[in-house]
């Protein structure tokens, strides 16, 4: 099943490298090979030391929900059918923060301090997206 | 080296829902008016700084080839509120510096005709690597309200506020939008009111979203001397900053808010964000009149915060004190705001600024008003005095 015009990333050369990572359910942000930081968004240089000398290095998919919103409102007819549903934002253990859905919530869920993994999600036969879930013991 | 630039005349439409009106029809009357105010004739008109072009409005190169104008300075910013100050103050810089000696700052918006704010047509949302607000669609994280809330979740965790503490900003600018006889939300609101709401993008509630409206709205700037010959009292632009931007700035966050790649910490303003007082050789305690845009409730909060008016996590408790309404001590946005008044962008705001200062604001002058700040929650900011 696919979503009726689901919006999908688009894969300009900045972030081609960043989507076929993910296609290949890998989590890879661009790492200074002059300070090791990790950065994001993407950027041909780093914003710290400003070294052109980068590779994609994996992170290790796990962070935390510092901040979420719950759309109430229908901007997307993909979206439409799962009203009310989260956006959170997780601070990645390696620092940068990104923006995506949380699956598998739990009640209560996001919430502030929310541990979480990321999981894969494909969404069509060429796209398939990070997303997070709840970290749990096993 | 100071600024040498007043606003000469006003025009602004009436408010509302015009579909059949295009936004060059608009824009015009706008300017009209704003050349009617002014005393000045079209002919005059050498400068053009034009804030929201197409779609939302009308480009600069089509305005003044339909009008008939003879342009040595122009200018077309961005939509969004954050170029508001920017297109003035560009105005400002032009006449004070000799490239053009009258300006019309023109912005015309046309919300009708374009459905949503947000979604599949938003060319900006769909930026590669992020809108302008942080969205991002494939997450359906999109319109300038998905932003706005996530800044404001995590401002409430941090100072421990909530969207009750929203209500007040709402209620308080009401206040304002029942004295101004232009205003579309002219009956009382209350905290239940605002409580009740449904909720856009959680947190933020159908009251602490702005309206959406058609109209235009055009201010004239000129040099001082210029201006004195006009038939109403010149408003003078004192000074002017720009919109900050880096790392440590998210479109609707304050800095230190950490949100998008801004870090975390208590972010009181610094020299950098109180340019405009210094080249005016003036202070907070000396500002009668506050106007910011306000296109979500806690975007006054932010602004508030950014220019020093109280500390950071503050500002719920300044608002909820009284200070921003009739007979406070920093009465803000006074026509009511985006959130009552409607959407000019703030150059409503602007506007009604400029009618205040003059002492023409009727029944909802401040008394003795003699200096106003427009400032953001994006860091510009532009000082005017009588």
């Amino acid at each position: 099943m696919s979503d009726p015009a689901r919006p999908l990333p688009v894969p300009t050369p900045d972030y081609r490298p960043f989507w076929d990572f993910v296609r290949a359910h890998e989590l890879r942000l661009q790492h200074c090979a002059a300070c090791g930081r990790f950065r994001y968004p993407v950027s041909p240089r780093c914003h710290g030391c400003f070294s052109a000398e980068w590779s994609w290095q994996p992170v290790s998919g796990r962070g935390t929900v510092t901040s979420w919103v719950v759309f109430h409102r229908s901007y997307y007819a993909a979206f439409a059918g799962r009203i009310p549903y989260g956006v959170v934002q997780v601070e990645l253990e390696e620092g940068p923060r990104l923006v995506a859905n949380l699956l598998d919530a739990g009640p209560g869920e996001p919430a502030i301090g929310l541990a979480v993994d990321v999981v894969y999600e494909q969404v069509s036969d060429e796209v398939t997206l990070y997303q997070f879930r709840p970290a749990r013991a096993d | 080296m100071q600024l040498d630039a007043s606003i000469a005349g006003i025009g602004m439409t009436e408010m509302g829902r015009f579909p059949k009106r295009s936004n060059l029809d608009l824009a015009t009357e706008a300017f009209v008016l704003a050349l009617e105010d002014s005393g000045l004739d079209r002919a005059d008109v050498d400068g053009l700084s034009t804030n929201i072009g197409h779609p939302l409005g009308v480009d600069y190169d089509q305005f003044a080839e339909a009008l008939g104008l003879d342009i040595r300075y122009a200018l077309q910013t961005w939509t969004h509120g954050r170029f508001v100050g920017t297109a003035l103050h560009a105005a400002a810089l032009a006449v004070s510096t000799g490239m053009a000696d009258c300006v019309a700052c023109v912005c015309a918006l046309g919300f009708t005709k374009l459905g949503q704010v947000g979604g599949p047509e938003d060319a900006e949302g769909s930026r590669p690597g992020g809108g302008s607000h942080g969205e991002r669609p494939e997450f359906g994280m999109t319109a300038p309200a998905g932003g706005a809330a996530l800044a404001t979740t995590r401002y409430f965790h941090r100072f421990g506020a909530g969207s009750e503490d929203l209500a007040h900003v709402a209620v308080a600018l009401r206040e304002h939008a029942l004295r101004n006889p232009r205003a579309l939300r002219r009956t009382p609101l209350t905290v239940a009111e605002h409580q009740a709401s449904r909720y856009v993008v959680e947190p933020l509630r159908l009251f602490d979203c702005c309206q959406v409206t058609d109209g235009g709205a055009c201010l004239i700037v000129t040099r001082a001397d210029r201006a004195r010959s006009c038939p109403r009292p010149q408003v003078r632009i004192l000074s002017a900053q720009g919109i900050r931007s880096g790392r440590e700035e998210f479109i609707f966050s304050p800095r230190g808010n950490g949100i998008g790649q801004q870090g975390d910490f208590a972010a009181p303003p610094t020299g950098k964000d109180l340019t405009a007082f210094r080249l005016a050789g003036l202070d907070r305690g000396d500002i009668d009149l506050f106007y910011t845009y306000d296109a979500f409730s806690p975007l006054v909060w932010f602004a508030l915060e950014r220019f020093g008016f109280c500390g950071p996590g503050e500002a719920p408790a300044f608002v909820h004190d009284g200070n921003i309404g009739p007979g406070g001590r920093l009465p803000t946005n006074t026509n009511g705001g985006l959130l009552s008044e409607g959407h000019l962008s703030g150059w409503n705001h602007l506007a009604e600024l400029v009618r205040q200062l003059r002492g023409e604001a009727g029944e909802g002058q401040i008394p003795d008003a003699e200096v106003a700040l427009w400032g953001t929650a994006f860091g510009d900011a532009v000082l005017f005095a009588r």
